[in-house]
């Protein structure tokens, strides 16, 4: 049982990650590969706020996530500039960045991970109250999303990811746009991070790295990329999937390739054979299709 | 006494010498970026299949290190034009974005990284039993003799490149698909031709590589994408798109800046200086660094 639950959370933490992802990756347009970096400074910073300065635990949550928020500024700053494949490489520089920084500060606990982080909750139920609350917070993210998505605003923003400058022209500002997305999704990020933080009390660098974006990428494009619910679906079948390697009992050094593995034959059986992914349909229901980014390889990264 | 001549020899021979394997991972890139029109993170893939093939050739089989490099060679061969004929080829005529060519690179380096893992596991490895190689003093600077060995096959790999692309007829074939593809193919060359000798090139140069890496400290299977991919990258944007042999020299450039990084900070910030780089120069620089200001 206890099992079923932990997965549960984990499933619940990715939703929140790939639901918020999509809306800088899937209707923003925005090629991000930064974003597991929001929720490793959600999780430290949430737990630092806890450990030193002894904040509430939901405080240090809604603190982290605001931090998070104003964190993405760099990021929307550069998107500003650089496009497509550019903006790919200079979002996997920031993130391998802090990642770096994170790995040689004391204060984070560096290579061997930072423990001793206040509990989410006591007692026997922890983990349920947990799920519970995760899941609260995966439907209000959905729910808010989709207000986003279907508001003049987030119309706007797919008018921006399919061209820029046509909507510029029409007198909106893709500046504001960009900022304001990226907040909100590294905000959710955050959040997510402060949470994980304080459900499993431990921390390590190694959770926020490149692999981590690949999962998060793998869940859009697995669930579906610009659909609202696509992400979700994605999110809870990758997280369950690759759990079924559990049961075989093998050694971790085998089993977690063997995950990895998976991961990495399901997103390229969806990108050749279903690139809509599970919950976009052929006629503009989302999906890479939907993504009308700029050719690879042209030199044409820099923005006026 | 830190800023004594031979001291700071000593470390502008070091950073070139151990730039060498990068310098040919960012010609590989650039070459692919350039031709196939393709940023290939799969190259990180290519390494570890390169490095996988010898690996096992010199300590499974027991084969001599060349006839393991002919293994490396062929594995990493058919591995990158299995890649560009199902893979690049299959998204290009479907006409997809860049996010789709994206995902399916980095997604195939992360598939190999994983099989690579499970096979050789995650211990650092190295394709010799002794990576210290006999040293001489050459003015008051220690030259290894791998260094020797490493900065003459760069040498010869870059300069084969070179004479390949400007005299032979191939060579002069796969510019001119880089320039324009469909006005190439008009005049009779094959562009799907033309992206395969491209990434076979790229192979042989990684493949390269990855001897010399192996040849002198351990690596693990996630080490081609989280560090010297990266670096690769960071030499491509440095050089612009399309500059094959600025990438090549951007590469030297970082790996001896590197070398003396530690004058002034921890060996262990010194990749932070690499991310902070590759973010700033593709934000202020996405057309690469040019040193002549203006143009007539």
């Amino acid at each position: 049982m206890q099992y079923l639950v932990t997965i549960g959370i984990l499933a619940e933490l990715s939703a929140l990650l790939a639901v918020s992802l999509n809306l800088v990756l899937g209707y923003g347009g925005l090629l991000s590969v930064a974003h597991p970096i929001f929720y490793g400074l959600g999780a430290y910073g949430s737990a630092l706020l806890a450990m030193h300065a002894g904040v509430p635990v939901p405080v240090a949550v809604g603190l982290a996530a605001l931090g998070c928020a104003a964190a993405s500024v760099p990021l929307a700053m550069a998107s500003l500039r650089v496009s497509g494949d550019y903006f790919v490489i200079v979002s996997m520089g920031f993130q391998l960045g802090v990642l770096q920084i994170i790995n040689n500060i004391e204060i984070t606990g560096a290579t061997g991970g930072l423990s001793g982080i206040p509990t989410f909750a006591s007692g026997p139920d922890r983990s349920l109250i947990a799920l519970g609350v995760l899941g609260v917070a995966v439907v209000a993210v959905v729910w808010l999303v989709r207000a986003v998505v279907q508001s003049p605003f987030g119309r706007a923003l797919t008018a921006m990811r399919n061209d820029e400058e046509a909507l510029a022209a029409l007198g909106r500002d893709p500046v504001r746009m960009k900022m304001a997305v990226f907040a909100l999704s590294a905000g959710i990020a955050g959040m997510a991070g402060g949470l994980y933080a304080h459900v499993f009390q431990f921390l390590s660098p190694t959770q926020f790295g490149l692999e981590t974006s690949t999962a998060l990428l793998t869940m859009v494009v697995v669930g579906g990329t610009a659909t609202i619910y696509g992400p979700l679906v994605g999110a809870v079948l990758i997280t369950a999937v690759p759990q079924a390697i559990q049961f075989l009992r093998l050694p971790p050094g085998v089993s977690s390739p063997l995950q990895g593995i998976i991961f990495s034959v399901l997103v390229l059986g969806f990108l050749f054979l279903r690139p809509q992914g599970l919950m976009g349909g052929r006629r503009g229901g989302g999906g890479l299709d939907r993504w009308s980014g700029r050719r690879p390889g042209l030199p044409s990264g820099r923005r006026a | 006494m830190i800023l004594d001549p031979s001291i700071l020899a000593q470390l502008a021979w070091t950073g070139f010498a151990n730039a060498t394997f990068t310098c040919l991972f960012a010609i590989a890139l650039a070459l692919v970026l350039k031709v196939n029109r393709v940023w290939n993170f799969a190259q990180a893939g290519m390494m570890v299949v390169a490095y996988g093939c010898m690996y096992a050739g010199t300590r499974w089989v027991g084969l001599p290190l060349a006839a393991a490099f002919g293994l490396g060679l062929v594995g990493t061969v058919a591995v990158s034009l299995g890649l560009e004929r199902f893979g690049f080829r299959t998204l290009r005529l479907r006409g997809a974005s860049s996010l789709t060519f994206f995902i399916f690179t980095l997604v195939v380096s992360q598939f190999v990284t994983y099989l690579a893992e499970l096979v050789f596991g995650t211990e650092s490895t190295t394709l010799v039993d002794n990576v210290v190689t006999p040293v001489r003093l050459v003015w008051g600077v220690a030259v290894s003799e791998w260094d020797l060995k490493a900065v003459s096959a760069t040498v010869v790999l870059v300069a084969a490149l070179a004479g390949f692309l400007k005299l032979s007829s191939w060579g002069q074939r796969l510019v001119a698909v880089a320039d324009s593809p469909d006005l190439a193919e008009l005049y009779g060359t094959g562009r799907d031709a033309a992206y395969g000798i491209s990434i076979g090139i790229a192979a042989v140069l990684t493949t390269a590589g990855m001897l010399l890496l192996g040849t002198k400290a351990a690596t693990v299977p996630s080490s081609p994408l989280q560090e010297f991919l990266v670096m690769a990258l960071l030499a491509t944007i440095l050089a612009g798109v399309g500059n094959v042999f600025g990438a090549a020299a951007a590469a030297l450039v970082v790996g001896i800046g590197q070398g003396f990084a530690v004058l002034f900070m921890p060996s262990q910030w010194t990749p932070l200086l690499t991310y902070a780089l590759m973010a700033v120069a593709i934000v202020v620089f996405p057309g690469g660094v040019r040193f002549r200001v203006g143009r007539r």
